[in-house]
């Protein structure tokens, strides 16, 4: 049995004249970290908020546990989320605040997981102080501890690190590793991409409400075009490299080559080395997440409104 | 459906501005009932109008007097504080988004909120009358009251303590009530806009345009239709002593408006994309 946590297929929103997701397509399963990545206005709050039933989709259907997104939907309960900042009642407590939201839905508390919430929060005695005195990575610590109460099966994290300053983004961070871990399924959007590098096992890259690509993170760092390499002879390696239609912009770069790849595989290059009795030591893409996602952007807007990039084989 | 009830009471009851409108409806009838105690050594001519006018008979009528003189606004300001605020409120904390991530109903909390205000309302509507009642019976006792004729053409009449005492509790019911279309107004409004202030202001708005229009009388039976025009039909009971009916008529018009104007509120907010 598949075991597709979130499936979102086909589906579009428009708010008045813009398109803010069109015909947008993905799933996440059991188990997976999955990057939402993409500029600004690209889409991602707003595929979150039809995945957890904030908003409709004018034509598509998201599902959460293979049943379709309603408002009020019975499967919100297996799901913790942050939507853009975490927010509270801002005159009650940290601790009021979280007792109010379990309860208004009819839980009790003593189903609440809160003692590993308030472990998570970290906020010691600060959890009795109105939430209007905290700062914002503590409210977003609070927003961590309440997205916990119910042991939720997935989390939607969308830009959980926005506004907050570096020592907040590191403290949010690594709760984020704790829980995935911990054997969370994430789906976490954010323009960080060092974050989604860090912490993600597959991500997806959104532009105009669109799907640009979809994949492991290794793959989509793997589809760029520069290409680092260490052999035993460097000056034979150079000298074929530059001989290669596939190939092109051959440099020495510390102990090794860099090269840009045109139409072909790094296996290919590894073939070439290899029959011409040359070792291989090491031979990866070179480009960073960030260099990808650049590269795929300026790709997909060169490329009309067509998605520009095919699925990447996760 | 309770514990959504609880939750909201516990939201709006524990703000700040609760307890200065708790202090406000305490100390605003207190006021008038000293203003009354001055005005009443003064000449006989200058003894105030309507309800102010006997209030210094009996201290079981200066309800029914500061009733008079809060419903046309400060009430209204107040109800129309708690309704607009309702939704909007949460909205513009960005917690509503949170509300709704679980599996709560919509029109649950929808209702839920409308209900917390209502009971808010009523609150403050009998929290002003018994600050007045309080206030009234220490300084002016409590005695029947005798309403003279007018120009000796009508016939005067007695109000004994007991009429009054009773009188005084329909008024409060029927001005706690008579907010009510102010209260689905304020609901609907309230999930419209996600900023508080333009939801309060557009309730308030709406019934002092209620108020002005209501006063042209050259607009005849359209003004019928306004949510305002029986809301004072209650004075009646202390001035003529009869039980107008245009009361009933009045309740009528309240109930049409949380009808359809709740109807209104709850098909909204049910569609409504929450982006705040």
């Amino acid at each position: 049995m598949s075991d597709v946590i979130v499936e979102v297929e086909g589906v579009s929103k428009r708010f008045g004249e813009v398109n803010a997701v069109d015909d947008f397509s993905f799933s996440v399963e059991r188990g997976q970290v999955y990057g939402l990545l993409g500029p600004n206005g690209a889409g991602k709050s707003t595929t979150l908020r039809m995945i957890m039933g904030l908003e409709r989709p004018n034509h598509g259907v998201a599902r959460l546990f293979g049943s379709p997104v309603t408002p009020s939907c019975s499967q919100l309960a297996r799901v913790g989320a942050i939507v853009e900042q975490a927010a509270f009642v801002p005159h009650l407590s940290g601790m009021r605040n979280l007792r109010l939201w379990w309860t208004a839905g009819g839980a009790h508390m003593r189903d609440a997981d809160l003692e590993h919430a308030l472990a998570i929060a970290d906020l010691g005695d600060a959890i009795h102080r109105k939430v209007k005195t905290y700062s914002q990575g503590m409210k977003q610590r609070l927003g961590f501890a309440r997205l916990l109460l119910g042991r939720p099966e997935l989390l939607v994290l969308d830009e959980p690190t926005n506004g907050l300053d570096p020592g907040e983004i590191r403290e949010i961070r690594e709760l984020i590793g704790r829980l995935t871990h911990q054997g969370a399924t994430v789906l976490l959007s954010s323009h960080h991409l060092s974050e989604v590098e860090q912490v993600c096992s597959h991500a997806l890259v959104m532009n105009h409400g669109r799907l640009v690509t979809s994949g492991t993170v290794s793959d989509l760092v793997g589809t760029t075009k520069s290409v680092y390499i260490e052999v035993d002879d460097r000056a034979a390696a150079h000298a074929l490299l530059s001989r290669m239609p596939i190939v092109s912009n051959v440099q020495s770069q510390g102990d090794g080559l860099v090269m840009v790849m045109g139409d072909g595989r790094r296996s290919d290059v590894a073939d070439a080395l290899f029959h011409a009795g040359i070792r291989v030591e090491t031979l990866m893409a070179t480009q960073r997440l960030e260099d990808a996602f650049l590269d795929l952007l300026a790709a997909g807007d060169g490329a009309g409104d067509e998605p520009v990039a095919a699925q990447v084989p996760s | 459906m309770i514990a959504l009830i609880r939750t909201e009471f516990t939201k709006a009851a524990s703000r700040t501005r609760s307890l200065v409108i708790a202090l406000l409806l305490i100390g605003l009838p207190t006021l008038i009932v000293v203003a009354i105690n001055a005005r009443q050594d003064r000449p006989r001519r200058d003894n105030g109008e309507g309800l102010f006018r006997l209030a210094s008979q009996s201290g079981l009528l200066v309800p029914a007097a500061v009733l008079s003189a809060t419903s046309g606004f400060l009430l209204i300001v107040i109800a129309g504080t708690l309704a607009g605020d309702s939704v909007a409120s949460d909205a513009s904390w960005g917690n509503l988004r949170y509300v709704l991530m679980r599996p709560v109903s919509r029109v649950r909390l929808l209702l839920s909120k409308a209900f917390v205000a209502g009971v808010l309302i009523w609150a403050a509507t009998i929290l002003v009358t018994l600050a007045a009642l309080v206030a009234g019976l220490i300084l002016f006792g409590a005695h029947d009251v005798t309403v003279p004729g007018i120009g000796g053409l009508v016939g005067g009449f007695n109000l004994s303590g007991g009429a009054l005492a009773l009188r005084v509790l329909i008024a409060t019911g029927y001005v706690a009530f008579g907010f009510s279309a102010l209260l689905a107004i304020g609901t609907l409004f309230s999930t419209i806009t996600d900023t508080a202030a333009s939801a309060i202001g557009a309730t308030v708005g709406v019934y002092i345009v209620s108020e002005i229009l209501d006063s042209i009388s050259q607009l005849g039976q359209v003004r019928y239709a306004f949510p305002t025009h029986y809301f004072d039909a209650w004075e009646t009971m202390f001035t003529d002593n009869t039980y107008s009916r245009e009361m009933v008529v009045g309740i009528v018009v309240q109930v049409a408006y949380v009808v359809v104007v709740g109807a209104a509120a709850v098909a909204l907010f049910n569609r409504k994309d929450i982006r705040s």
